[in-house]
C-alpha cells in the first residue's frame, strides 16, 4: 500500500514537472474561414522590429469576439512552433529565445486563427478565421537590458503607494527599487518619489528625489548612498529634472514652482505648467549649487547633456507680452511656448558659454520640451505639443527627431511611432543609439505606456508595446509608466539599503 | 445514573436552544445589515488575475487577502453573501470543536470565536466609506478557519510531529499572518510544556523578523508585524475600537484550550450566546440614516431616482449626500423648483462617534458630479477615491460611466473588462448616458480649475451656469443660486431662466425667492413678474410670524423650530434658518488656487 502512495505522489510529481518545464502547443484548425485582414492582437505586433534580446512578445485576440487563438511561427530556418491558450499566446521564454537567436537579422512569420465566440460577430455557431499572416523583424541590435519606471495612477491630486520599479526588458522580471511607504513619517502629508536618473545607463551613480514627508535627493554616488538637500536660498527650489554629466559628477537640474491644474470640459483633464523655473548644476563630490540660468521673466527647465559632456541642452519659454505677466497663469498657459537652446560646457572651469537657439519650436506655434541627443550625437529628440510643457497631457503631442549636424535640418518622419491624437512624449534613446523609447497614451488616452521603435539610418520603425507576461497584464494595470529610462544594468541596491539613508 | 441523564438531556437542550438562539441572533444581525453588505462588496477591491494577486502577495497575509476579497464580491447578492460567510462561521464552529475536543457543553464556547467575527463586520460605521483592509469582510474568517483545520490536524498526530507543525506555521506566516501565530500559541497551550513548546514560542518570537529580512524588506516593520492584524489608520485618523474584536478573538482562542475542561456547566451555552450577543450588539454601528443613505446611493447609482425620492420623502433629518441625490433625482424626474424645498434641503451631519471625516466626497460626490455632466470632475474624484480606497466595482463602473459620456471608447472596455471578471459582472454594461447628462455636459465652457472636491464647490460651479443656452442648466443654475442664498446670481439667473422657459408656469419656489429678494434687496436690478397671491400672502405672513417670533435671547435654532412646522417647506425657511453654503463667492477664490 505504502508503495502504491509513494508511486502515486512519484508520478504526480513527474506530471507536474513535465507540465511546469512545456509549453502547450495545440493544433492549428484544421479548416477556417479566411480573412484578408490582419489580426487585431494586443499589442499590436503586426510587422513590428524587435531587438534580438526582448522577451516574448505574447499577445491576444480580443476576449469578447474570440474565444481561442493559435499563433504559428515560422523561424528563417524553417521550423514552425503553435502556441495559444484561450485567446492569448503566451511562449515560454526559452523557446522565444531559440526563436530570436534563429531570426537575428531577418524575420519570423506568424500566422494567427482565432476562433469566434458567434453572438459577436452575429452568427449562431462560433468558427475559426484565419487571419493574414504578419512578420515580426528581428534586428540584430539588442536594446538595453533594464529599464526604469515610477508607477503611478494618472497624476490628479491623491497618490497612496508609489513605486520607482526595474524591468528587465529581456525577461518579465520586475522589481522595486523604492516605494514611497518605507520612509513615509507623516502620514496626513504622505511621501512623494520621483524623477529617477541615471549617469550613462549606469546605476552605480544615481538619484531620485523624496518629497514632503522625510523630503531631500537620494544620490547614489560609486555605489554609496546618501541624501542630500539641493535648496539654497537663491534657488526656487530644490533640484527637480535632473540630468548626470555623462562623465563628470555633475548633475544639471531644473528649479521649478510647478503647479496642476484641472480642465473642467478639455479631453486632456490636467494642466501642469512651471509658475517659475530656472536651472543649476550640482557638485556631488563638494555638494555645491551654481546657478545656470535664472532669467526671472523666462522658464527654463528639462535640462540634458550632449553625450560628450560638451553641451547642456534645454528648454526656455518664449517672451510673453508684456500685458499677460501680472495675469493669473491659468487665464494664458496655452500662450507659454518653450524652444530648445543649449550652452557649451568647459569641464575644467565649470563655465558654460553663450546660448544658441537648437529648434524654434515657437515659430511653428508649437512648444517643444524634453529633448535627448542621440548617443552618437548626430540626433535631436523631443517631444513637442502646441503649448506648454509637460506634453503627456497633451493629446496633439508627438515625439519630434531632427538630425542636429544638417544646416538646414528637418524632421525625421516619425509617423511610425508617433500615435495618432493621443499624447506621446518622454522620449529617450537606448546606450546604442539604435531604439527609441517614449511614453505614451494612445491605448486609451489616460494610461501612458511604454513604446519602443527601432531607429536605423536616420529612420524609425513601427512603435511597439513594452511585452508583458500576461498580455492582459496592461487592461489590469491601473497604473501609468512614469518617466521610463533606459539602464544597461539593474540597481543593485534594495529598498531597505535605500531606505537606511533616512534614518 | 437516571438523574446524570437528566442532566445530560436538560444540558443538550440548553445547548442547542442556546446554538439556535445565537445563530438566530446572527442571522439577524446579518438581515439587517444587507445594505452595509452590499456597499462592501461595492467598495472593496479585487481584480481578477495575477496583477492584483502579486500585489498582495507582495505582504504577508496577501492571499487571504486575496480570496477575501473575492468572496466579498458575492455580496453583489447580500443574501447570498451572507449565506456564504454564515456557513464559514457554522463550519468554524463545527472545525473548532474539533480542534480543540470540545465536548458537551463546552462546544458552545466557539460561539464566542464567532460572535468576534461578526461583530467585525457590523461595527465598522462610516469606515466603510474610508479605509477597510483589502479583502476585510472574508480575509479574517477564512485565515481562522484554515488555522482551526491546521490545529485539528495538528492535534491528531503523534505529539513528536508537533515540533514540525510548529515549523510548518511559522513558514505559513506569509500566508496566514497572525493566525500562523495563534496557531503555534493554541498547539502550544494545548499540550503540557515541553521543550517543543518551549522552543516554538522562542521561534515565535522572531518570526516577523526573519520573514522580513527573508522576504519583505521592502516593507515598513509594523506592515510585517501586523500581517493581516486589521489595524485602522488612514493619514487622517485612527481607531482602535475597530481592532477590539479580533483582539478578543485572539484571546479567546488561546483561553479556550485552557478553560474548556472547566467550563462543562449546563449554564454555559447560555452564557456563551448571550456574551456573544451583548458583545456583538454594544459594538454594533446601529444608525437609519446610515443605513438608508447607503439605500439612497445605491438607487441613484442605479438611475432609480423614483425610489430616491421615495427615500428622500421618509426622512425628516437628509444627510448631505441625501439632499443632493434628492435634487439629482427631482432634475431627473421633473419639479426641482417646484418640490425641492418642500422636501427640504437643510442637511443634517451624519452619526458618527469616530473621529474620521466621512462626508459627501466619500459617500457620493463623483456620482452628483456626474449627474450634473461635470464629467472631468467626476473622474478626478473617483480616481482620487480609488487611490485611497482601491478600486473596486463602485469606482470602475462610474468610472467607466464617465468614460463613456466622454466618448473614451478604449477607456470604457478597459473598465468593462476588469470588471466581467467579477462574480455577478460578467454582462456588465455602463448605462447609456442620459440625454441630461449630454446636455448639462455641453452647456458650460471649459476653466482650469484648482483642487475643487467639496458640496460647495458644486454649489457654486452650477450656480455661475447662469449664461447658458441649456434650458436644463439654466433651471439648475436658478435652482443653485437659490441655494447659495446668493441675490448677484439670482437675478441674471432668473433671467436666463425665463428666457428658457417662456409660456411655462413660474415655480413656486421660485417665486418664493423672487418675492424675497425684492424685499430684502429693493436696490438692486430686478425684473416685474407677476406671482401667485397666496404665495405673496405666505411670505407676508412669514414675515409677521418671524418678527413676532425672533425676541432677544432666542437662539436662531429655538425659533427654527418653531416656525419649522408650518414654514419648513418653503424657500424662505431654507433662506433664514438653513443656508449652508452662503458667502461662497469668498471662498471660492481661495478654492480655487492650485
Amino acid at each position: 500500500m505504502k508503495r502504491h502512495i509513494r508511486s502515486y505522489f512519484q508520478f504526480l510529481v513527474a506530471v507536474t514537472l513535465l507540465f511546469s518545464s512545456c509549453a502547450y502547443h495545440p493544433d492549428v484548425p484544421d479548416s477556417s474561414k479566411e480573412t484578408n485582414c490582419l489580426p487585431a492582437i494586443f499589442p499590436d505586433y503586426c510587422n513590428v522590429t524587435v531587438p534580438c534580446n526582448i522577451a516574448p512578445l505574447n499577445f491576444m485576440l480580443p476576449a469578447g469576439e474570440y474565444s481561442e487563438c493559435v499563433a504559428r511561427i515560422t523561424t528563417p530556418d524553417g521550423k514552425l512552433l503553435t502556441y495559444g491558450a484561450g485567446v492569448k499566446v503566451q511562449i515560454p521564454e526559452d523557446e522565444w529565445r531559440e526563436i530570436l537567436i534563429a531570426a537575428k537579422g531577418k524575420s519570423i512569420k506568424v500566422e494567427v486563427w482565432g476562433k469566434t465566440t458567434g453572438a459577436e460577430h452575429g452568427n449562431e455557431k462560433s468558427e475559426w478565421l484565419s487571419f493574414s499572416p504578419f512578420e515580426i523583424h528581428v534586428a540584430e541590435e539588442p536594446i538595453d537590458e533594464y529599464l526604469s519606471y515610477r508607477l503611478i495612477e494618472p497624476s490628479y491630486v491623491a497618490w497612496n503607494f508609489m513605486e520607482i520599479a526595474q524591468r528587465n526588458i529581456t525577461s518579465f522580471e520586475e522589481t522595486q527599487i523604492f516605494n514611497n511607504k518605507m520612509t513615509s513619517i507623516d502620514r496626513e502629508k504622505g511621501q512623494c518619489i520621483n524623477c529617477h536618473s541615471y549617469q550613462n545607463y549606469k546605476t552605480d551613480n544615481m538619484l531620485f528625489h523624496v518629497r514632503i514627508s522625510n523630503a531631500g535627493t537620494v544620490i547614489v554616488n560609486d555605489g554609496k548612498v546618501s541624501k542630500v538637500n539641493l535648496k539654497r536660498d537663491y534657488t526656487i527650489s530644490s533640484g527637480v529634472y535632473p540630468a548626470w554629466h555623462p562623465t563628470a559628477k555633475l548633475i544639471a537640474f531644473s528649479t521649478d514652482k510647478t503647479r496642476q491644474g484641472f480642465h473642467t470640459l478639455n479631453p486632456n483633464k490636467i494642466e501642469v505648467y512651471d509658475m517659475e523655473s530656472d536651472l543649476i548644476l550640482y557638485d556631488v563630490a563638494t555638494d555645491s549649487v551654481m546657478v545656470v540660468c535664472n532669467d526671472s521673466t523666462l522658464l527654463e527647465v528639462y535640462p540634458t547633456w550632449s553625450p560628450d559632456g560638451k553641451y547642456l541642452y534645454y528648454c526656455k519659454s518664449v517672451p510673453l507680452p508684456e500685458e499677460l505677466r501680472d495675469k493669473d497663469i491659468r487665464s494664458y498657459y496655452q500662450k507659454i511656448q518653450y524652444n530648445i537652446y543649449r550652452r557649451t560646457f568647459d569641464l575644467a572651469t565649470r563655465g558654460f558659454g553663450e546660448e544658441e537657439l537648437v529648434y524654434d519650436a515657437a515659430s511653428h506655434d508649437m512648444s517643444a520640451t524634453l529633448p535627448r541627443i542621440s548617443p552618437d550625437g548626430h540626433y535631436l529628440l523631443f517631444a513637442q505639443g502646441h503649448y506648454g510643457c509637460f506634453h503627456i497631457w497633451h493629446r496633439e503631442a508627438d515625439i519630434v527627431c531632427m538630425p542636429l549636424d544638417d544646416e538646414t535640418p528637418s524632421d525625421i518622419d516619425l509617423t511610425k511611432l508617433n500615435s495618432d491624437g493621443f499624447p506621446d512624449s518622454y522620449p529617450s534613446w537606448s546606450s546604442n543609439g539604435h531604439w527609441i523609447m517614449c511614453a505614451s497614451r494612445r491605448d486609451d488616452n489616460n494610461y501612458s505606456r511604454v513604446y519602443f521603435s527601432y531607429f536605423h539610418n536616420g529612420k524609425a520603425e513601427k512603435a511597439f508595446l513594452l511585452p508583458q507576461e500576461d498580455p492582459e497584464h496592461h487592461t489590469f494595470l491601473l497604473k501609468s509608466y512614469n518617466r521610463p529610462e533606459f539602464m544597461v544594468e539593474p540597481v543593485h541596491i534594495s529598498v531597505d539599503e535605500f531606505s537606511r539613508v533616512f534614518q | 445514573m437516571e438523574k446524570m441523564n437528566k442532566t445530560s438531556k436538560l444540558s443538550d437542550i440548553i445547548l442547542y436552544v442556546s446554538l439556535v438562539a445565537f445563530f438566530s441572533f446572527v442571522v439577524y444581525a446579518l438581515y439587517i445589515n444587507q445594505e452595509v453588505f452590499y456597499t462592501a462588496h461595492d467598495r472593496s477591491e479585487f481584480f481578477y488575475g495575477a496583477t492584483f494577486l502579486h500585489s498582495l502577495m507582495s505582504k504577508p497575509f496577501g492571499l487571504m487577502q486575496y480570496v477575501g476579497a473575492w468572496l466579498t464580491l458575492l455580496f453583489c447578492k447580500p443574501a447570498f453573501g451572507s449565506v456564504v460567510m454564515m456557513l464559514v462561521w457554522i463550519l468554524i464552529g463545527w472545525v473548532g470543536t474539533k480542534a480543540f475536543r470540545l465536548k458537551g457543553t463546552a462546544v458552545a464556547l466557539m460561539l464566542l470565536p464567532i460572535a468576534c467575527l461578526l461583530t467585525s463586520v457590523v461595527d465598522l460605521g462610516y469606515w466603510i466609506y474610508i479605509y477597510p483592509p483589502k479583502g476585510y469582510w472574508f480575509s479574517q474568517s477564512v485565515a481562522y478557519l484554515l488555522m482551526l483545520l491546521l490545529l485539528w490536524v495538528a492535534r491528531a498526530t503523534p505529539r513528536r510531529w508537533h515540533l514540525a507543525w510548529y515549523l510548518l506555521a511559522l513558514c505559513a506566516y506569509p500566508v496566514l499572518g497572525w493566525f500562523a501565530l495563534l496557531f503555534v500559541i493554541s498547539l502550544a497551550l494545548t499540550e503540557k510544556p515541553s521543550w517543543r513548546e518551549l522552543l516554538a514560542l522562542f521561534l515565535l518570537c522572531f518570526t516577523a523578523s526573519t520573514w522580513r529580512t527573508l522576504l519583505y524588506s521592502n516593507l515598513k516593520s509594523d506592515e510585517v508585524l501586523f500581517a493581516g492584524f486589521p489595524r485602522f489608520i488612514t493619514p487622517l485618523d485612527s481607531c482602535d475600537r475597530l481592532s477590539l474584536p479580533f483582539w478578543v478573538l485572539g484571546v479567546v482562542t488561546v483561553l479556550i484550550p485552557l478553560c474548556s475542561k472547566y467550563l462543562t456547566k449546563w449554564f454555559v451555552p447560555v452564557l456563551c450566546a448571550a456574551v456573544g450577543v451583548i458583545f456583538t450588539l454594544s459594538l454594533m454601528f446601529r444608525d437609519q440614516n446610515y443605513l438608508k443613505e447607503m439605500r439612497m446611493v445605491r438607487y441613484a447609482y442605479d438611475d432609480n431616482w423614483k425610489e430616491v425620492l421615495n427615500m428622500a420623502a421618509e426622512n425628516p433629518r437628509p444627510t448631505t449626500t441625501m439632499v443632493f441625490l434628492k435634487n439629482i433625482a427631482l432634475m431627473n424626474e421633473g419639479g426641482l423648483l417646484d418640490c425641492s424645498f418642500k422636501s427640504g434641503n437643510i442637511s443634517f451631519p451624519v452619526y458618527n462617534p469616530d473621529t474620521i471625516h466621512v462626508g459627501f466626497l466619500e459617500i457620493s460626490s463623483p456620482l452628483a458630479y456626474y449627474n450634473y455632466g461635470m464629467t472631468n470632475e467626476a473622474v478626478r474624484l473617483n480616481f482620487e477615491n480609488a487611490i485611497q480606497k482601491g478600486f473596486s466595482p463602485l469606482y470602475l463602473k462610474m468610472l467607466a460611466r464617465c468614460a463613456l459620456a466622454k466618448e473614451d471608447d478604449k477607456l470604457v472596455e478597459r473598465y468593462t473588462t476588469i470588471l466581467r471578471h467579477c462574480p455577478f459582472y460578467a454582462d456588465w454594461q455602463p448605462a447609456p448616458v442620459s440625454e441630461k447628462v449630454k446636455e448639462l455636459q455641453a452647456s458650460y465652457p471649459d476653466e482650469l480649475t484648482g483642487v475643487e472636491n467639496s458640496d460647495s464647490y458644486l454649489v457654486n460651479s452650477i450656480s455661475l451656469w447662469y449664461k447658458t443656452d441649456s434650458k436644463l442648466a439654466s433651471e439648475q443654475a436658478l435652482f443653485y443660486a437659490m441655494i447659495s442664498c446668493d441675490s448677484h446670481r439670482f437675478w441674471p439667473s432668473l433671467r436666463n431662466y425665463l428666457m428658457k422657459h417662456i409660456d411655462e408656469d413660474f415655480p413656486v419656489h421660485a417665486q418664493e425667492a423672487y418675492i424675497l429678494f425684492i424685499d430684502k434687496f429693493p436696490e438692486e436690478k430686478r425684473m416685474m413678474i407677476p406671482v401667485e397671491e397666496t404665495v405673496y400672502n405666505r411670505y407676508k405672513q412669514f414675515c409677521e410670524t418671524l418678527a413676532r417670533l425672533v425676541k432677544p435671547g432666542k437662539t436662531i435654532g429655538t425659533v427654527a423650530g418653531e416656525m419649522g412646522g408650518e414654514w419648513g417647506d418653503t424657500y424662505w425657511y431654507y433662506y433664514y434658518f438653513g443656508r449652508q453654503y452662503s458667502n461662497i463667492a469668498e471662498r471660492k477664490d481661495n478654492e480655487v488656487q492650485s
